[in-house]
């Protein structure tokens, strides 16, 4: 490697470059790439062009009511119905977010999923999620899906520690008789190869794949298996170099190009074990894998998934366009997971009360100046959460002045400037610096303090 | 009456909470008579109630000294129409 080093004059200037070709402040900010991204892949280089990330059908799919609901107590029929609206309403009519997956084991299973069918939304297209046992596919026909997950773990440590089978080769078989049931039942199966990121690559995981790409051979297109990559325990890698079975890019190259499987049957599955689910998801999609597998709000068996909002974003960023998604549902659904007692952390990216907020008083004079300074995109028009100051001892009069700003709605020339938020700002800093106060000042407190401190302007804006 | 200087000394002092025998017009807000950051914007306020006139907030947050303001709040008044 060339460690050369390099000069670099100042470009001095008096018009400031903002980058905007790639922050443009209407959208998430691009994704883009220099070139070709290259990994060794047995001592060889090996090219993947993120070029090809505009020609692919990426999409999103979902998994709250499955995973999402391993994690907590089981929502209501009410309750499904409406995510599932919500989640259309996202997604858009070009299928962003293309499916979401179903238990069909109890009778709300199969009344969620009528219901949800009723509403007539063409996505997310609804696909059911069974053990890998044959007679489960009656479920699946009954329901009138196309389309089912079905358990085919491919670590030893499920094939002979969890399932209990004697060889590989006896667990393989299993599954291909399962695979053959679902064939026979009309019945699209999609492969979920468990604890993917633990198992043995060359000796189970590509036999494997290489086996169900030939039967796929023998059926209808739309019958042919789809492989799901799931990272059971959060251990996979987005590092380039990584060694398999961790590596995502590796595992991803192995399915799709030496064995074929193709980029639009190929969904990674992960889990946040590791601080590493959304990355490992967007870093699927680079490398050939069409589907990444989300729940809403990350929620998911142990440490969840990666979130469904994230990859919405990481979707747009890629894209550079909304691609029909309407990004202000996302905080609907926030609003209604809230309203029957899901928690979101005050800082989760996007939807937690304080995603947008700051409390330093610096950072509230750059948001008076110009609110890109401090705000990742434009959070009004598509979040409709506009950024927000938390009123501390450290967030000055530019603090209390955006915030009366923020509370009256004023833009622009209409703003009230600091000089009139003096009063305001006096009773703030005396709450700390003479009462002794160690919390934070609430919205409803200050508010009062506004009514009470600038009645004429109290009395113009909110009279 | 007294002086623009004199009514701006005597605001300083009594935001400040000092004897305004003791402040000059050399004197800068911040550095030499301790004005933290309410209380500039809080001077600017009271400037503006006792002369009866509305400042530029960037201008009047960029005077430095107690001079400086007598001369700009000075300048304002006459572009104001107001008797200083």
């Amino acid at each position: 490697m060339s460690e050369k080093r390099k000069s670099f004059p100042l470009v001095d200037t008096t018009e400031p470059n903002l980058i905007e070709e790639i922050f443009d402040y209407s959208l998430p900010p691009r994704i883009t790439f220099d070139g070709p991204v290259v990994e060794y892949i047995h001592g060889e280089p090996v090219r993947f062009d993120p070029a090809e990330l505009q020609s692919r059908d990426l999409v999103i799919t979902d998994t709250t009511f499955r995973d999402g609901q391993q994690a907590r107590p089981p929502y209501t029929v009410d309750q499904m119905v409406r995510i599932y609206d919500l989640l259309a309403q996202l997604g858009g009519p070009n299928g962003v977010i293309r499916q979401t997956e179903f238990f069909l084991y109890t009778k709300n299973d199969r009344l969620t999923l009528d219901r949800c069918r009723e509403l007539g939304h063409r996505y997310p297209e609804c696909t059911g999620w069974i053990r890998a046992v044959p007679g489960d596919f009656r479920l699946v026909r009954e329901a009138g899906l196309k389309e089912t997950g079905m358990l085919t773990s491919s670590s030893d440590y499920h094939i002979f520690q969890k399932l209990k089978f004697k060889s590989r080769k006896e667990c393989m078989d299993a599954y291909c008789q399962v695979v053959d049931a679902a064939f026979e039942a009309g019945v699209r199966p999609r492969c979920h190869f468990e604890d993917i990121t633990r198992a043995d690559i060359e000796g189970f995981v590509l036999p494997f794949a290489e086996r169900l790409m030939r039967m796929s051979e023998e059926v209808p297109e739309e019958l042919s298996v789809k492989i799901r990559l799931c990272d059971t325990m959060g251990f996979g890698l987005s590092f380039p170099g990584a060694a398999l079975p961790r590596s995502v890019p590796k595992l991803i190259y192995k399915l799709n190009r030496e064995v074929g499987v193709p980029s639009d049957r190929l969904e990674w599955h992960g889990h946040n074990d590791f601080h590493k689910v959304h990355i490992n998801g967007v870093t699927a999609w680079l490398y050939g894998c069409n589907a990444v597998n989300t729940t809403l709000f990350g929620y998911g068996e142990r440490t969840g998934n990666p979130p469904l909002e994230g990859a919405v974003m990481e979707y747009i960023a890629i894209r550079g366009d909304l691609c029909g998604i309407r990004t202000q549902v996302i905080n609907e659904l926030a609003d209604y997971m809230r309203s029957i007692g899901f928690p979101i952390p005050d800082n989760y990216p996007f939807v937690g009360k304080y995603f947008n907020t700051t409390r330093a008083g610096i950072h509230a004079g750059g948001l008076r100046s110009d609110e890109r300074i401090y705000n990742i995109f434009d959070t009004a028009k598509l979040l409709g959460r506009p950024p927000r100051v938390a009123i501390t001892d450290k967030s000055g009069v530019d603090g209390v002045a955006h915030w009366i700003n923020e509370l009256f709605g004023l833009r622009g020339e209409e703003r009230i400037n600091k000089i009139k938020c003096h009063k305001v700002a006096r009773w703030v800093m005396d709450q700390y610096e003479k009462e002794g106060r160690m919390t934070a000042i609430s919205d409803e407190e200050l508010e009062e303090k506004v009514r009470e401190l600038m009645p004429e302007y109290w009395a113009k804006y909110k009279g | 009456m007294a002086s623009v200087q004199e009514r701006v000394i005597a605001v300083t002092a009594r935001v400040l909470g000092l004897d305004p025998a003791k402040i000059k017009p050399e004197h800068a807000f911040t550095v030499d008579l301790g004005a933290e950051s309410v209380q500039s914007v809080e001077l600017v306020a009271m400037f503006e109630e006792e002369f009866g006139i509305e400042m530029d907030e960037d201008e009047a947050l960029s005077v430095q000294t107690v001079g400086e303001a007598a001369e700009y709040i000075a300048k304002v008044c006459r572009e104001q129409g107001v008797e200083a």
